[in-house]
Formats: C-alpha cells, structure tokens, sequence
C-alpha cells in the first residue's frame, strides 16, 4: 500500500472526469426510465410507507392506547423514534454547513445527498411528536400561539414546546439551504432538457440562473450565510432534544453532559446513514470516481471520533453516577446494566462504542462490504440508546410500588418501520428527480479546476 | 519527498532581547510577592496558585491538544504556525512547578483530604476511595506522564525533521496524535475533575470535563494567536502570512468562544431548570456576596464582547483586533478559574494584589519559556511536508 505523500494535496474525485461527463453520469437517472430494481425496492418501500399510514388513521380513531406505553412508561417508541430520526438529520447539516464553514472541499461530493436526507428524516421524525400527543388534531392547535378563549396557554416554558421550534425553524432553514443549492443545477438541467414539461419545471426552480459572475457572487454570500445560520440550528435542535430529557429530575435523564453527547450522537448515527446509503447509490449510479473510498474512509473516521465521543459521555455519566453519591441514580446505571433492559443496554454499548472502534484499522474503513455492516450495527445501537434512556428510566423511577415494564405492540413496530419506509421512498424518490451530487460543486474541485492545477 | 522545500527560504532570527527581560522580570516579582502572600495569608495564595497552575495547564496541555489535533484530522493552514504551538507546550513543566505547594499543603485547599471530616459525611465516605492523597497523586502524574511523553516524542521528530525534510516522521506523529486524542479526552476530564471540581467533593457535573477543556482550548489557541499576531507583524516567519491565516485565527477564536458559552450555558440551564439541592449548591455559592457580578461579568467579557468583537470577517484579519481579543480571552480565563475556583474560599468576593500574583508569574512564564524555545529551535517547521501547502492556503 503507497503511502500517503502529506506535501500534495490529495484529490478529491478520481480519473479527472470532464465537465461533460459528470453531467452526464449525474443526470442519467433523472433522464432514464427508472430500472427494474428500482421499481422492486419503491414497491417494498412504499409497502412499509402504507403501513406507516394504517397506523396512522387506526391511531387517530383510537387513541395512544394502541401502543405498549403505559404509567410511568408514558414515553415508548414515539420519543425513541423521534429523537432516533432527528438524529439522522444532524449528519445532512454537518456535511453542508459545518463542513463548508471548516473549508472542507470533501464535502461537496456528498453534502447535497446528505442534505436531502436531513429532510426527509427530521420529515420522518415530525409525526412522532405530533402524534404522540394523542388527539393530534387539538394539538397542532395547542402549539400555535392562539388567543387564549380556552384559559390555556402553550406553556413555553417547557423544552417541549422549544422543540417545536427547533425542529421546525431547523427543517425550513435546511429546506431553503438545500434549494439554494440546486438552483444552478436546475439551471444546468433546464438548459440540458429537451423535454418541454421538464424545460417549463426546471426554467421556474432555476429562478432565471444565467450562471453570470454576479449570480456566484450572490450565491456564494447566501451560501455562506445559510451556512452560519444552520450550524447553530443544527446544534440547537439536538441539544433541546436533550434538554427534553435531561431538565426533569429523573434519575439517568437529568445528567450535564447530555447536550453534547446528543449532538455527537445524532451525528454518530447520522454519518451512519449517510453511509449506508451512498455505499449503494455510487454503486447503482456509478458515482464511484466522484464518491470515492477516501469519501467513504473519512465518513468512517467521523464516526469513530463521534462514536467515540459517545463512548465518553457514557463513561462520564457512569463514574459522576457513582462519584455523585446520589443512590437513586447510581441505581438506575447498575439497573441499566443489569436490570430488565440489560440486554438493550449491552446491544447499545458495543454496537455503538466496541464495535465502531473496529474503524482504527485502515483495511476495514476501506472495505465496502465491512463498513456497510458496522453502518447498520451503529445505527442499530444509536436507535437503542435511545431506548435504554427513555425505558430503563421511565420504567423504574422513584417509586418501586409503579414500576412497570414496557411492553411494545404491534402498532408501535408499524409506526417505526412504517417510518423507515417513508424515509427510503423519499431517498428513492429523491434519486430519481434531482441530481444527487452537486453538479456545479463537484466540478469545481475535480482535478485540474483549481488555478493552481495549471502552474 | 517533495521538492517544494527545496525553494523555501527561511533565516532564524532571534527574538527580541527585551522579552527575556520582561519574562524574568516578572517572574522574579511574581516569586516575591507569591512569597509574601505565602508568609501573610497561606490558603489564599495557595488558592491563587491553583488559578495560576489551571490557567497556565490550559495553555501548555491546550497547545499540546492543537498540536495533535493538526496532525490528527491533516490540517495544513495551521503548519506554518505549528512551532508557535510547540513552544508554548513547553510550559507544561513549569507550570507543573505550580502544583508541588498544592500537594505540599492539600489541607488548606482540599476539603476531602481531612480524614474527620469526611468519616463523618457520609457522601464523602462514599468517594474516599477516588478522593484520597495516594490517588490523587498517583492521577497526577500519571496525566502529566501522558501529556509529556507524546510532547516530547511529537516535537522531538517534528525539530528533526527540520534537518531530514523526511516524511516518516509527519506518518509517526500523525500515528502518535491519534492515539493521543482519546487519551487526552481522558486526561484532562480528570484533571479537572480532580483539581476543580473536587473543590466541592460533594458537587458533580458530567459536563465539567468537557466545560474545562473548552476553556483551555479557547485560551490556548488565544495565546497562540497572540504570538503568531506578534511575531507575524515583527516579519519573523520569512513567509508571507494572508489574511487568511489570520481569517482562520479568528474564526477559530470565534468558534470556540462560542463552544465555551454553549457549554457554559448548557450546564447552568440543566442543574437551574432541575434545581436539585444537591447540584444547585454549587451555583447558589456563586450567586452571593458579591460572586454573582463575577458571574455576569465573566459572561460578558468571555462571551459577549469577543462574540461580537469577532463577529465580522474584516474583523477576523484585522491584526489589531485579533491581537487585542486574544490577549482579552487569555485574561478572561483568569475571571473563569477565579469564578470557578475561589467561592471555595471566600464567601464573598475578595480581590486584592494577592490575586494579581499568579497572572504576573504566568505570563512571566509564557514570554520567558516561548523566548528559550524559539532561541533554541527554529520557528517555522521548515522540514514539514505540509508546509508549502499551508503557507499556500487560502480561503
């Protein structure tokens, strides 16, 4: 294996492709009928998605009952599916704007996927929220600032209620982002079509792009600025998705540490997805010379930082349990561990701490088949700590008289599985009507772009 | 080997004589009044070396945490600079000399360390185990052991590669600050929580780890700016520095003022909005006699005014401004660690020359120990694979 030369500047995509041919490998599937296999994965997906459906309209006639949460279980599968969702998003923000803050030109192969897919998992996570309150009907109304006829008030002063708008500043702010981008793209696409819907459709998105000097000028200066408005967001939403938790008193919940550790969570599983997803899309679509190993290798290389960083908040929140002297709470870690829910415990600690340190060694961040597999196994252990926080809390507090144990239905399989369909129609979806790396982006750091090439 | 060395002209020059005066200078009254102080009043002045022993860790363990991190994550537009890094993580024996009157009188500062008063709380009972003399020591070291020996191993290979230009020794130390981070995560959690938060043996915090470690961050990378400011105005790097450089400076500054205060924030909101007597204590202690204008202060001078100070990108190249700010933050870490640690002590607020000592000594310090290195050793990595790519970096 040739070892790294640390005085060039490594390449970014591989082959030097033209300008031409990216174009074209982009946008074939947007041109093509869509394949055989892509009719057989949307019809699975779409499946799943209808059963996200049924749940939802048997939910609405009758009531939360039909899930497994009982007292004080009150939160099961809705609050672990939300802040699991929500958590995916946070990887779709890093790439486009934390990354472009930090000059980080890797990202561009990757961050309009990423980004997409911020979007439709935090459209995944919303329902959660929303129908968990039951009555959802009354309640979207509760959540709007009304007058107050009914004596009731929204009570703000819950990070319930700041979750509210976290999530739904954060969706508007990544949807716009995300637009931003595309707009020189539709404008490639416009000029490309010769199809007179496609022509009419992409001429109205590309909002009147002549890729004129001063259009990039503009553009860059919003780009930026969208970028400094979502970092804060981004951390926002996952560090109030904590405070959800960690505000009360309940022991396992109300710990310092949890901002953080959920911020480097959500990004941990989020890195996951993106991951997964792109190891078969740049297979599919032969982006391999655009998304190429070392993209895949540094995705891993974050989620071994981020797992790790995991693994930390939870050996802190361990040693404070003990050192804090507080009985209650030094109960519920040994509970966790070996309790009813030690089996959830144990699947979270190695799928999310043992096994993602297997990404030290080079071979396995750069074998496709091996980084698929542990993708899967983090996001299988950042949908269980999830679990183990909400569960083993809820399920034994203060009062051992009420403790229950969480039993889930069939509906609250429905409504998590329901959403996993959701989330890859709208990926396939996705793939097939909008070009899924940045067209204008990617070209500009092939090799042979910059001014320097040309010494 | 690239050939790109090859065209890099790089003279050493030595620095300003003046500064080893000015270091000695105020090492020497530094010393005397410490003396002074010791002989008026001993526990406060050993709480004011406990300020000036935390501050002056942040700044060389925080200097050695940059220097990992360039080679762990591959950052170039920092090589250029990295020796200014270096040199400042050569404090870190020095400012070990601070800890020895700690150890020497833990009485006077560790409330665990008597024996009748913890046998008879039953809390710190519980604790005893961690919260012992032997292990405390035995913690210590062992951290400073960590700390030292990848300082020593990263910058030995990093001076010779000045002479060898060969790039085996940037793969060794990249190897080395990978393996390093997470001991480094490690390592300042427990000194913090062993020389801070212990302070207050009842008093718990997962966050507090992580709130030191944004603190000495932010004042490391404040110390470093302000020499490479200096020394960048003086035209002692042979190389021209752009206002991307600087840009990058600043916005790191920016960035983790921002991540201190998020965790600052953070930890407050969580333990007010919980208000669990256990944990609230240790908050409330600072809301009286004269601590709570500390407190309002340190949020205005760590976070509002460098938040806005450094807000704009023209501000982010302005050396002025840059330079000013960093010294601004290094000082305002001083307001952190007195907030942090004196309430242990003083009731009420107390301010005197005593607590004006340390930060004399420290600088002292910083300027005498930076003067040595850069007498010594060259100051820009001329050996480092990456560093054309760094001086060629722009935004």
């Amino acid at each position: 294996m040739a070892s790294i030369d640390y005085s060039t500047e490594p390449s970014l995509t591989e082959g030097r492709p033209s300008a031409a041919s990216i174009d074209e490998v982009i946008i074939k599937p947007l041109d093509t009928f869509p394949t055989k296999r892509w009719w057989i994965g949307i019809s699975f997906t779409g499946t799943l998605a209808l059963i996200w459906v049924v749940q939802l309209v048997w939910l609405s006639i009758k009531g939360v009952g039909i899930w497994g949460i009982n007292q004080p279980v009150s939160w099961g599968f809705d609050l672990v599916n939300f802040v699991f969702w929500i958590g995916i998003g946070h990887a779709g923000t890093l790439i486009s704007a934390i990354l472009f803050l930090l000059r980080q030109r890797w990202r561009t192969g990757i961050a309009r996927f990423a980004e997409a897919m911020t979007i439709f998992a935090v459209l995944c996570a919303a329902p959660f929220v929303l129908f968990h309150t039951g009555r959802w009907w009354v309640a979207a109304v509760y959540l709007l600032p009304y007058p107050s006829q009914h004596g009731i008030w929204p009570n703000f002063s819950s990070p319930l209620m700041w979750d509210v708008f976290a999530v739904s500043t954060y969706l508007t702010v990544s949807l716009v982002f995300w637009y931003l981008g595309l707009v020189p793209d539709f404008a490639t696409l416009r000029d490309r079509t010769t199809h007179k819907i496609k022509k009419i459709a992409y001429s109205i998105l590309s909002l009147g792009w002549r890729f004129s000097n001063k259009h990039w000028q503009h553009y860059e200066r919003v780009y930026l600025i969208l970028a400094g408005f979502s970092t804060p967001l981004v951390l926002s939403v996952h560090t109030i998705v904590s405070f959800d938790f960690a505000v009360s008193v309940l022991p396992g919940w109300h710990t310092t540490i949890f901002p953080p550790y959920f911020v480097a969570g959500a990004i941990f599983s989020g890195f996951a997805m993106v991951q997964n997803v792109l190891v078969v899309t740049r297979k599919l679509f032969h982006f391999e010379h655009l998304i190429t190993m070392g993209h895949l290798e540094k995705m891993n290389k974050i989620m071994l930082a981020t797992g790790s960083m995991v693994g930390y908040a939870y050996a802190m929140e361990f040693f404070i349990a003990w050192y804090g002297g507080n009985p209650v709470e030094s109960f519920t870690f040994l509970n966790r561990m070996l309790g009813p829910y030690a089996w959830a415990y144990w699947t979270m600690v190695s799928c999310n701490v043992i096994f993602p340190q297997l990404f030290w060694f080079k071979k396995i961040r750069t074998s496709i088949p091996l980084m698929f597999v542990l993708g899967v196994i983090v996001n299988i252990g950042m949908w269980f700590e999830r679990f183990v926080i909400v569960v083993t809390s809820l399920s034994r507090d203060y009062l051992p008289s009420s403790w229950q144990s969480f039993v889930p239905t069939m509906w609250d399989f429905a409504f998590f599985i329901g959403s996993i369909g959701l989330f890859f129609t709208m990926v396939l979806i996705f793939v097939r009507v909008l070009p899924s790396i940045a067209l204008a982006e990617i070209k500009a750091v092939v090799d042979g772009a910059q001014p320097k090439h040309h010494k | 080997m690239s050939e790109t060395h090859t065209s890099f002209e790089y003279q050493k020059q030595p620095l300003p004589a003046k500064w080893q005066t000015i270091g000695w200078t105020c090492i020497a009254i530094g010393v005397a009044l410490a003396a002074l102080s010791y002989f008026g009043d001993r526990p406060r002045m050993l709480f004011n070396d406990l300020i000036g022993l935390t501050f002056l860790m942040s700044v060389a363990v925080g200097a050695i945490f940059f220097v990992a991190l360039e080679y762990f994550v591959g950052a170039v537009w920092s090589t250029p600079f990295r020796r200014v890094t270096e040199f400042l993580g050569a404090i870190l024996p020095y400012a070990t000399v601070l800890a020895l009157p700690i150890v020497a009188y833990a009485h006077d500062v560790f409330h665990w360390t008597h024996h009748d008063v913890v046998m008879a709380d039953e809390i710190l009972r519980g604790k005893a185990s961690y919260l012992n003399m032997k292990f405390f020591t035995g913690r210590f070291i062992s951290v400073l052991l960590v700390w030292f020996v990848y300082y020593s191993i990263v910058t030995y290979n990093s001076y010779k590669q000045d002479k060898t230009q060969d790039q085996k020794h940037t793969r060794l130390n990249v190897k080395l600050s990978t393996i390093f981070i997470p001991l480094f995560a490690i390592s300042i959690t427990m000194f913090s929580v062993d020389w801070i938060m212990s302070l207050e043996p009842h008093w718990f915090s997962t966050m507090f780890g992580v709130y030191y470690f944004s603190g000495t961050a932010l004042t490391s990378l404040a110390v470093i700016t302000f020499f490479v400011v200096t020394l960048g105005e003086r035209g002692y790097f042979s190389f021209k520095i752009t206002p991307d450089h600087y840009y990058s400076f600043g916005a790191f500054l920016f960035a983790f003022t921002c991540f201190w205060a998020y965790i600052a924030f953070c930890q407050f909101l969580l333990i007010w909005y919980a208000n669990i007597p256990e944990e609230t204590f240790w908050y409330m202690a600072r809301w009286k006699g004269g601590w709570e204008y500390v407190g309002v202060l340190l949020i205005l001078v760590r976070f509002w005014i460098p938040f806005f100070a450094l807000s704009s990108r023209s501000s982010k190249m302005n050396l002025k401004r840059l330079k000013t700010m960093s010294v601004w933050i290094a000082a305002s870490h001083f307001i952190d660690l007195y907030w942090l640690i004196m309430p242990t002590h003083y009731k009420t607020v107390s301010l005197g020359w005593q607590e004006f000592v340390f930060p004399i000594i420290s600088f002292g310090i910083i300027v005498l120990v930076f003067f040595n290195e850069a007498k010594k050793k060259n100051l820009v990595p001329i050996g480092d694979p990456k560093l054309q790519r760094g001086i060629d970096f722009r935004l």
